[in-house]
């Protein structure tokens, strides 16, 4: 990513963050390309990447690289809301590197080690084998560190600058994200009570504060790429912010209803769960409120030009708004309450579920921040689609989609022969996925997958080329 | 042989119905906001103000279906009650505010 037109440290660490976050991303693309494969042929790469490590690697990947864009999107609007450049600028720098090397060994040990004598060893130096975060602990300390310097670099910079109503949201928001971490960190003898405090990372991460990231990135985006009222904007923010929060954290019932805990989960997670699409609703309906209400007012002056100055970024954040609202809204909300939920967990119904979710709520809005990032480092004032920005986008779009309809098909045949007709018995598990509609999806899905990452290379062309495309105005 | 076990909670014929009821609450609860802040914003006329409470209408149906078909508790029947409530109420609250935040601006 071309920096010369950067004059903000900040901003030009923050391109550092999106580049190694787009490395990252096509890792989690193409290991969940194997893992794909080998539903459909289970010898592929048998005992050198066997489907646990495949799985890891995409998980990880997923979550790792969603985090560097994150933290990227915040160093990239700092300066633009404090006015200031950001504080201990340099520590964030030489952080950036010690997470960037810590990854790249993490990754290297899953790949070349991958599995340990099962004691403490294993926990420290090789994976801690806890879904999602199976980083060993030596690394979750780095990360700890690393967290603390964002977290440090933020709330000087906010304390120190102007405090909008944005980076009000985020400082609040990023402290409970890195917080919530240290709940994943130490294990119990009890396997409901440690599942139980591995959910304030999983659930409380991507269902709070992760929407409440993707909530104050909206207002900055729709700020800078439409010029909408910043009143307008922080006011829908606090809006969301209070009812993401306000369905959200009790709605990590939802996660509890099958896992030993106490029955009233059942009660608190299914009226709690039942209002968590709500903001995803707002969050829809504000985006297109704020670009109805901003183009229609320059139409009234008479202008006829769109207010968009950059539309790839814009089109992402437009998705962002639609795929959230079907991924996490939609496909959350169909097996959400805890009685069709009982037939629904565990199957491939959670997977459509997830990729939809993480595609629709977050991967589309942190694409679009790296565009806003390309932008600014080009000197662009208004940047248009090119032939392969829009290839990426489709692509992109219509093989996630493609891959959630195929694992949504599996998981409805997993739960009519799997679990109600013969009551999720070890025969009934194999039975469910010997079918023919099921082996289908499963093939459908690795055809969708490999659209996905044709995409994904159209996605990277754009990054590299874009910048000295002669159709933008400067 | 393999025994076949039918669990009593939901009928074997009412899921597809669960999981498409459940999409059309949000689908037509999406409606009954978009046609209530699309009239705000004077991208629809007024007169298609009574289509956004139809929708509204249409989404606790949807969600009584997916309900009954479930066989809820008592109190999550209560909870959900209150939510169709509630997000009847919801866009009307946002507005007033976004109105006043209008008002702040432009006087």
């Amino acid at each position: 990513m071309a920096n010369n037109h950067l004059t903000s440290e900040s901003k030009q660490l923050a391109t550092w963050y999106f580049t190694f976050a787009a490395i990252l991303f096509g890792a989690q693309l193409l290991f969940g390309l194997v893992a794909a494969i080998q539903y459909v042929m289970p010898g592929f790469l048998f005992e050198i990447i066997d489907f646990s490590i495949a799985r890891i690697l995409h998980i990880n990947a997923l979550v790792v690289w969603m985090v560097f864009a994150m933290f990227g999107s915040v160093y990239w609007l700092l300066p633009d809301e404090t006015g200031i450049e950001t504080v201990g600028i340099k520590i964030g720098k030489l952080l950036f590197w010690i997470f960037a090397a810590a990854i790249v060994v993490v990754v290297l040990v899953y790949l070349l080690v991958q599995v340990g004598p099962a004691d403490e060893t294993t926990i420290w130096f090789i994976t801690e084998g806890r879904e999602y975060i199976e980083a060993p602990r030596w690394a979750d300390f780095g990360i700890v560190v690393v967290a603390l310097g964002f977290v440090g670099n933020l709330f000087l910079t906010g304390m120190k600058g102007k405090q909008t109503g944005i980076v009000t949201v985020l400082m609040a928001d990023m402290i409970a994200f890195s917080g919530l971490y240290l709940a994943g960190m130490f294990f119990t003898d009890n396997i409901s009570v440690d599942q139980y405090w591995w959910w304030w990372v999983i659930h409380l991460w991507v269902e709070a504060t992760w929407e409440v990231f993707v909530g104050a990135i909206a207002a900055y985006g729709l700020i800078t790429m439409l010029g909408a009222h910043r009143k307008t904007v922080e006011m829908w923010l606090w809006i969301e912010v209070s009812m993401l929060f306000g369905s959200g954290i009790l709605g990590m019932g939802h996660h509890y209803f099958w896992i030993g805990t106490p029955e009233y989960w059942w009660e608190i997670g299914a009226l709690f769960s039942a209002l968590e699409p709500l903001p995803l609703v707002a969050m829809f309906i504000h985006v297109l409120y704020d670009w109805g209400k901003t183009q229609g007012e320059q139409n009234a002056q008479g202008k006829d030009v769109s207010v968009i100055n950059n539309k790839p970024a814009f089109t992402w954040f437009v998705l962002n708004a639609f795929g959230n609202f079907l991924g996490a809204g939609i496909w959350g909300f169909f097996h959400t309450l805890p009685q069709v939920n009982l037939y629904t967990h565990g199957t491939q119904f959670t997977s459509a579920h997830g990729h939809l979710a993480f595609f629709g709520a977050y991967a589309t809005i942190l694409i679009g921040m790296m565009y806003m990032g390309i932008q600014g480092s080009n000197g662009i004032k208004v940047m248009k689609n090119t032939k392969a920005s829009i290839w990426a986008v489709s692509l992109i779009t219509s093989g996630v989609v493609g891959m959630t309809v195929s694992l949504t098909i599996a998981g409805y045949v997993q739960v009519l022969v799997s679990r109600a007709q013969m009551g999720a018995t070890w025969a009934a598990y194999f039975d469910g996925q010997s079918g023919m509609w099921f082996t289908q999806a499963m093939d459908w899905r690795l055809f969708m997958g490999a659209v996905t990452f044709a995409g994904f290379l159209f996605l990277i062309k754009d990054f590299l080329s874009t910048g000295k495309d002669a159709q933008h105005e400067h | 042989m393999i025994e076949t076990v039918i669990r009593p909670e939901i009928a074997l014929n009412d899921f597809l119905p669960i999981f498409v009821s459940s999409a059309f609450v949000l689908i037509f609860g999406a409606f009954y906001v978009g046609i209530y802040t699309a009239v705000k914003v004077e991208i629809l006329k007024k007169w298609t103000m009574p289509f956004a409470y139809l929708f509204w209408g249409l989404t606790c149906y949807m969600l009584y279906i997916m309900g009954s078909l479930m066989h809820v508790g008592e109190f999550t029947a209560k909870a959900l009650v209150v939510a169709m409530i509630g997000y009847l109420m919801l866009p009307h609250a946002v507005y007033y505010m976004q109105h006043r935040v209008h008002e702040e601006n432009e006087h």
